[in-house]
């Protein structure tokens, strides 16, 4: 997609355009416009307004014409002259990428009428090939945050870009006077190469100028673990394709995070290697539950500050030199023991891990046992860290020069350091002592309300920009919409700063671009925007365990509970807080919604008298906070799990004044764990939870198969009095494999994407009215101090006997000839008899009008294939129909039947782990018939005789041992 | 039963001096301050109704405490809940009409005005529960312009049916036995509002045997016609829940429980109007001792019968063995709802017992006692049925719980107003206990005495 060319050329048809500044100096309208637009402009003198306009010249160009409103959406505008290649009503597809934690994310951007309203993986893409999590799919509801950063602000009050690059115009002549001395940018973790072009050209006018890096969360940790133990900072990818045994201290590496697309795909692949068994063995031994625990083969429940005492333990049964085995209680010398047979024979196929959060002693114990394992090169590589920028200095070294006031220009890039700084390093103080301050983000959030000036930054899918992904191949980032706020890229301003004055938005892009793709720039760049990406991964390097790495003795020793510090699985470090669909999605393994918790264990909790919601307090040191409790089944005895993100207070709307703020207490330099304490203090709080009953209760909804038994026994279908539907070509079906799901709610968050589902807040889920469509059901079975977990996505079964069809008076729930248990939402007068009737409880029913009020931007983010249910109407799962009709369509006008992989549901498409297959099952060699055929396959309440068309596969059980 | 039946009404005591009596209830009422207490109480109740129907138009049924599972919660549990005190009322009048049962002539009246207002106040809650009121009409098969018909297979549909035709038919009953005694309040009132009023409802009646035999034909078909609804209406009802999977509601006992629990709670709640109304007006001529027994015997028998539906609730779950059953068994006897359960079973049936005691049944205030905890224990039951099946059934995953939200309790209470203010005009305006059948019975029973 190109950027919108100045209209300046006259082309014909348009509206009356004008050739030349001088023409419109005189044009009253336009006088009008500069005046309201540019209030100091009217203060000028004759000769100095045209000196002015000549400077305003391009970016006039790139506004359009007087008379042109700047009105926040150009979205819906009829053609006078339509594009040739834009058919309103079907949707154009462009392929892109988000960065998280600084890396690629590849995305295809569905968007109709020049607006996104759907992101979907890259299907090509060699990291995700198609699949996306949680943050991909609710990306775009960020571009339509209504506390978005619509313009420039100084202290508070709208200012223009004119008046920006004016101050910086100032800046740059200080910055001149000491070389940069003074001057210093802080920016969150990044890997665009333009960037990187850009600072180093920023570094060239003003040598003395430093770059410090803040990341809140991201690979800070992995890289002084890699550190530390290979003697240079490395990211690390695990293939484990190449893995049969796959061992796991606190890594939650299925988890969320930069890496969990790549690894659930490729943990996925390698688990269903065989038909007749799984195909690889995961073992995991945690501190605090996480989806890597809750789907492995085996899991062992241990104190973060133990790990490294297990990890020197299966070591020594390795044979690592060194190496020692003592001190273990029964249950962990049987799980070592297990542990390290299994490694021992699967050899170099075998796979040890250590969490990027724990200490360095089990990263080093770890990194020993691969390479006598013999598994670097082949199920682990490394490489050159991605994100950077390189050379970067650090948050603390920062915060002291800005004390001593050594700093007096700080332009602060894509982070929010008031908020995520740890409470104990005063960088709101240190801010305030700074001279000048530039805060360049999406929103003014609590770093842009203490900077002076606040540049509002144009969201990813509205720039031009570039990022690498996980494994270094290049994306360059197209905008997919035209910025419809007063916005500027991160290039563009890091370009003013650099001097240009109106600099445009793809120019830098271009200009980083131009010598990699050195003479095919055009159609290389064409072939990178349409693939979404440029071939080439970075090249792995070889990295051997230094030999100073020692471990250091009993890491993070002292008295005290384990405190860890934890990424929040739906809002991370707090930058998703204002998404309302990430703060409604139910978190993995708690199902809880709108806040953060304090998680115990169930003896911790026990000792300390607490129930669910009750008030603790933690401190660490002498810093303390209040949060309501959780009682996490299978959390190691004195680990406190602690989730940073919340405690916002300048989050917007939707994110403020939810949780508890952990970023006060966190150590500044061991930020992931700590030593600390815990008590119970006075009140409690209700939890928004999803999910209030969590164990199986002895009821077989989430099956299991043994190696030895591998196929359930058939079921009987209770016979009908109902004759069957009679079926057309197509019979929809899905077929679920419980195996293979982690729990990660991708699906759930593209579903409500794709549907337009509404956000209900906070206390509306606590009542029990949230509005998924499809719920990831988390039980788990065995006592509470030692379960096992399970996840079971339930949507709509789409029952061939419905109870729901037959409840509902009037016709509003009907069956569709391909199978599709339909809901016809302005037929629906809301009895609610279907969702009495319906035994999996899937329906959703709007009990208040749950649509944004009429102003909202967020309206721009629906699917118009979708209607958008008002109050009183019941909705479901439908399949994705408009989806299935779409196909439909394509099909009949290429005069052709429906082929496998025509119809891909959005849940489907998210899935990580492909865990959601989809499908015609009349077709015998469709892969959703495959798996119907399956030993693995069952139906969920069998017993009803409801015939539904979503089924099970179950579960492999492959735990000889250990606690699992 | 010939010789108590003779003796039911004390034969010393005038036709004319009945007629007397009940006639001059509206044309001179008595116990005026009384009456305009309750009628301010009542007042205030619907007031509170109109204001809770008003607030749940404009913002949605959300203001109740009902989510996802337990969709459907106080709405559906008073429909029924009112709806099955109506049904004593038609069993009263019309039941015991064709059985000839001549201790119902008292307390028909009333009875049936009872069950009139008692369906107006569940007919309501039908089109306040929907999602989207304003189309309630598109469950009325007409024919639309969409090409749609309604859903026949759907108990709701039926519902529709059965509630319009229930209402329509006790309306008419009401009315037709009505209209002799309006005949007869016109001839003796002096004021000439009252006059035309009374000359206008009584449609011209002059009580000549032409007159009689059509009426008694009407009246005898009206009541063949109320009977089977009776039946039929609260079979339907129950299987609002029965046609469902849910544990808990699947079985084949709700259409018999359903009635007779609406028979029970039914005839409690006659039983307080009779133990009030004789007590406010000094009826015990005509609603005297016996027809107490006679209630009180009634209601033990519906009592004991709709407790066999609760052993045989029990019985079927543990028979059966099936897991979700027994799950719902285990929360309605041990979980967080169980306090509907044993509520209901306490309130219901044990201050019942006392009621096989010849004094208790013949005793004015005990029998309210027992009949009010009998109303009590009966809403208890519908809140029962409703919430423990709903609120954890099959998937563990969707088990939630449920609470009540003041507009919940305002709605609910509200319909007691909008019971209670009809009715204590009706006291007002209309003979409340059937004159001329009362009168008919005394003059059989002096016939037999002298005869």
């Amino acid at each position: 997609m190109k950027s919108r060319r100045p209209q300046i050329d006259g082309d014909g048809g348009g509206p009356r355009l004008w050739s030349g500044l001088e023409e419109l100096s005189n044009d009253a309208a336009f006088q009008a416009w500069v005046d309201a637009e540019y209030p100091t402009a009217a203060e000028f003198g004759p000769t100095a307004r045209r000196q002015f306009l000549k400077l305003m010249g391009a970016s006039f160009a790139l506004a359009g014409l007087a008379g042109c409103e700047k009105s926040p959406f150009v979205a819906a505008f009829p053609y006078v002259d339509q594009p040739q290649s834009e058919t309103v009503g079907l949707p154009r597809y462009y392929a892109t990428a988000l960065t998280f934690d600084g890396y690629a994310q590849p995305v295809i951007a569905t968007t109709y009428s020049g607006r996104p309203t759907k992101l979907d993986g890259n299907p090509d893409h060699p990291v995700t090939k198609g699949r996306s999590d949680v943050f991909m799919q609710a990306a775009v509801l960020g571009l339509y945050d209504p506390d978005r950063a619509q313009g420039p602000t100084r202290h508070g009050e709208p200012t223009t870009w004119m008046d920006v690059t004016a101050a910086i115009s100032t800046l740059r002549q200080d910055w001149a006077g000491d070389q940069g001395e003074g001057l210093r940018l802080l920016t969150g973790p990044t890997s665009s190469p333009t960037f990187q072009h850009q600072l180093d050209a920023l570094r060239k006018q003003f040598p003395k100028m430093r770059v410090h890096l803040h990341e809140a969360a991201g690979e800070a940790a992995r890289r002084t673990s890699t550190a530390a133990v290979y003697g240079q900072p490395l990211d690390m990818r695990y293939v484990l394709e190449q893995a049969d045994v796959l061992v796991s201290f606190d890594d939650d590496f299925l988890g969320p995070g930069p890496n969990q697309v790549r690894n659930a795909r490729s943990w996925a692949s390698s688990r269903r290697r065989s038909s007749d068994r799984p195909g690889m063995h995961l073992h995991a031994a945690e501190s605090v539950p996480s989806a890597t625990g809750a789907v492995a083969s085996s899991r062992l429940i241990a104190d973060a500050s133990r790990m490294a005492r297990l990890a020197e333990a299966l070591a020594s049964k390795l044979g690592v030199g060194g190496a020692t085995a003592g001190d273990l209680t029964p249950t962990e010398q049987s799980w070592v023991e297990t542990i390290a047979k299994a490694c021992g024979s699967a050899r170099e196929r075998a796979l040890v891990t250590s969490g990027p959060l724990g200490d360095v002693g089990t990263a080093i114990w770890v990194a020993r046992i691969n390479e006598t394992l013999n598994s670097a090169g082949r199920c682990l590589q490394f490489m050159q860290p991605i994100t950077g920028p390189a050379d970067a200095g650090t948050l603390k070294a920062l915060v002291a020069d800005m004390r001593v006031g050594k700093v007096h220009t700080l332009v602060i890039i894509g982070c929010n350091p008031a908020y995520t700084a740890p409470g104990g390093l005063g960088f709101a103080e240190a801010l305030k002592q700074t001279r000048s301050t530039l805060h360049v983000g999406l929103q003014r959030d609590e770093t842009g309300e203490l900077c002076e000036w606040q540049l509002p930054l144009a969201h990813e899918l509205e720039s031009w920009s570039d990022a690498r992904a996980v494994d270094g191949t290049a994306s360059i980032i197209q905008p997919t919409i035209i910025p419809f706020y007063d916005v500027r890229s991160v290039h563009q301003i890091m370009a003013m700063l650099l001097g240009e004055i109106d600099p445009a938005a793809d120019a830098a892009v271009r200009e980083t671009w131009k010598s990699a793709f050195g003479d095919d720039f055009d159609g290389r760049w064409r072939q990178a925007l349409h693939d979404g990406f440029v071939e080439g991964a970075a090249p792995a390097v070889s990295a051997t365990v230094s030999s100073t790495a020692a471990p250091s003795a009993r890491s993070a020793a002292g008295e005290g509970l384990d405190i860890v510090f934890r990424p929040d699985p739906t809002v991370w470090d707090g930058s998703f807080a204002n998404i309302g669909w990430l703060q409604e999605l139910p978190k993995p393994l708690t199902t809880l919604t709108w806040g953060n918790v304090i998680a115990v264990s169930p003896a911790l909790a026990k000792r300390l008298d607490v129930v669910n919601g009750d008030h603790v307090e933690l401190a660490i040191g002498d810093r303390n906070l209040v949060g309501p409790t959780w009682i996490m089944p299978g959390q190691a005895e004195n680990t406190v799990a602690v989730f940073l993100g919340y405690g916002r207070s300048q989050a917007g709307r939707v994110g403020n004044q939810l949780g508890y703020d952990a970023y006060r207490i966190r150590p500044i330099d061991q930020p992931w764990l700590a030593k600390g304490s815990l008590r119970k203090t006075d009140g409690s709080e209700t939890l928004a939870v999803t999910q209030l009953h969590h164990r199986m209760e002895g009821f077989d909804f989430v099956r299991e198969v043994t190696a030895e038994h591998p196929t359930l026994p058939k079921a009987d279908t209770p016979t009908s009095l109902y004759p069957p539907w009679p079926s057309s070509k197509n019979a929809w079906g899905m077929v679920i494999d419980l195996d293979l799901c982690i729990g990660c709610n991708a699906c759930v968050a593209a579903c409500t994407a794709e549907n337009n589902v509404p956000v209900v807040g906070k206390e509306q889920v606590s009542v029990g009215r949230e509005m998924h469509w499809l719920r990831i059901a988390r039980y788990y079975t065995g006592d509470v101090e030692t379960p096992r977990s399970f996840f079971q996505p339930v949507p709509c079964m789409h029952c061939e006997q419905a109870p729901c069809e037959m409840g509902c008076p009037v016709h509003a729930t009907t069956h569709s000839p391909e199978g599709v248990n339909q809901m016809v939402y302005n037929r629906c007068i809301g009895t609610r008899t279907c969702s009495s009737f319906c035994p999996y409880k899937v329906r959703r029913f709007n009990f208040y009008d749950f649509r944004a009020p009429p102003d909202s931007p967020t309206h721009a983010a629906h699917n118009p294939d979708v209607t958008v249910r008002s109050r009183g109407v019941m909705e479901k799962c439908t399949y994705c129909t408009q989806r299935i009709e779409a196909a439909h369509a394509t099909a009949d006008k290429e005069n052709r039947p429906l082929r496998e992989g025509d119809v891909v549901t959005a849940c489907q498409a998210a899935c990580p782990t492909k865990a959601i297959v989809f499908g015609n099952i009349n077709d015998p060699n469709s892969e959703v018939s495959r798996l119907r055929r399956d030993g693995r396959h069952y139906v969920l309440l069998e017993e009803l005789g409801t015939r539904p068309r979503t089924t099970y596969l179950a579960r492999w059980r492959d735990d000889d041992g250990g606690q699992g | 039963m010939s010789d108590r039946s003779a003796d039911i009404l004390p034969v010393r005591q005038s036709m004319g001096g009945i007629s007397d009596q009940l006639t001059g209830i509206p044309l001179h009422f008595p116990v005026e301050r009384r009456w305009l207490i309750a009628m301010l109480f009542a007042s205030l109740l619907l007031l509170m109704l109109m204001v809770s129907v008003v607030v749940l138009f404009a913002e949605g049924v959300g203001i109740w405490g009902i989510n996802i599972p337990v969709n459907w919660a106080f709405a559906i549990h008073n429909y029924v809940w009112w709806l099955g005190i109506g049904h004593a009322g038609t069993l009263i009048s019309a039941l015991l009409l064709l059985t000839q049962s001549e201790w119902r002539n008292s307390l028909n009246r009333f009875a049936e005005t009872m069950t009139l207002f008692a369906v107006v106040c569940a007919g309501i809650y039908p089109v306040l529960h929907l999602g989207r009121p304003w189309y309630i009409y598109w469950m009325f098969p007409y024919p639309a312009t969409m090409d749609v018909w309604p859903q026949f297979r759907s108990p709701l549909e039926w519902d529709i049916w059965a509630v319009l035709t229930y209402l329509t038919v006790s309306f008419a009953f009401w009315y037709t036995g009505l209209i002799p005694d309006l005949a007869a309040a016109r001839d003796r009132a002096t004021k000439r509002s009252w006059q035309i009023f009374f000359g206008i409802t009584s449609l011209g009646w002059r009580g000549s045997a032409a007159h009689w035999q059509r009426w008694s034909q009407a009246y005898r078909l009206t009541a063949g016609l109320a009977v089977p609804l009776v039946v039929s209406v609260h079979s339907e009802v129950s299987l609002l829940f029965a046609s469902g999977q849910i544990p808990g509601w699947h079985s084949t006992i709700f259409p018999p429980y359903f009635v007779l629990g609406a028979a029970f709670s039914g005839f409690a709640v006659v039983s307080i109007i009779a133990v009030s109304l004789r007590s406010w007006f000094g009826l015990y001529n005509l609603v005297t001792d016996d027809h107490l027994d006679l209630l009180g015997m009634v209601l033990l028998a519906t009592g004991l019968m709709t407790a066999y539906g609760y052993v045989f609730e029990v019985f079927d779950a543990l028979y059966s063995g099936d897991a979700h059953e027994l799950q719902t068994l285990a929360d309605r006897l041990t979980g967080a709802y169980a306090w509907t359960y044993w509520g209901a079973i306490i309130f219901n049936f044990i201050p019942l017992q006392a009621l096989w005691w010849r004094e208790v049944r013949r005793t004015g205030w005990a029998l309210l006692l027992i009949s009010i905890a009998v109303a009590i224990g009966m809403w208890l039951e519908r809140y029962m049925i409703l919430v423990t099946s709903l609120y954890r059934d099959f998937l563990v995953s969707s088990w939630s719980k449920f609470t009540p939200t003041f507009w919940d309790w305002s709605t609910y209470f509200g319909t007691i107003g909008l019971f209670l203010v009809p009715f204590l005009i009706a006291i007002r305006v209309i003979p409340l206990i059937s004159i001329f059948e009362t009168e008919e019975l005394l003059h059989e029973e002096k016939e037999k005495t002298h005869g």
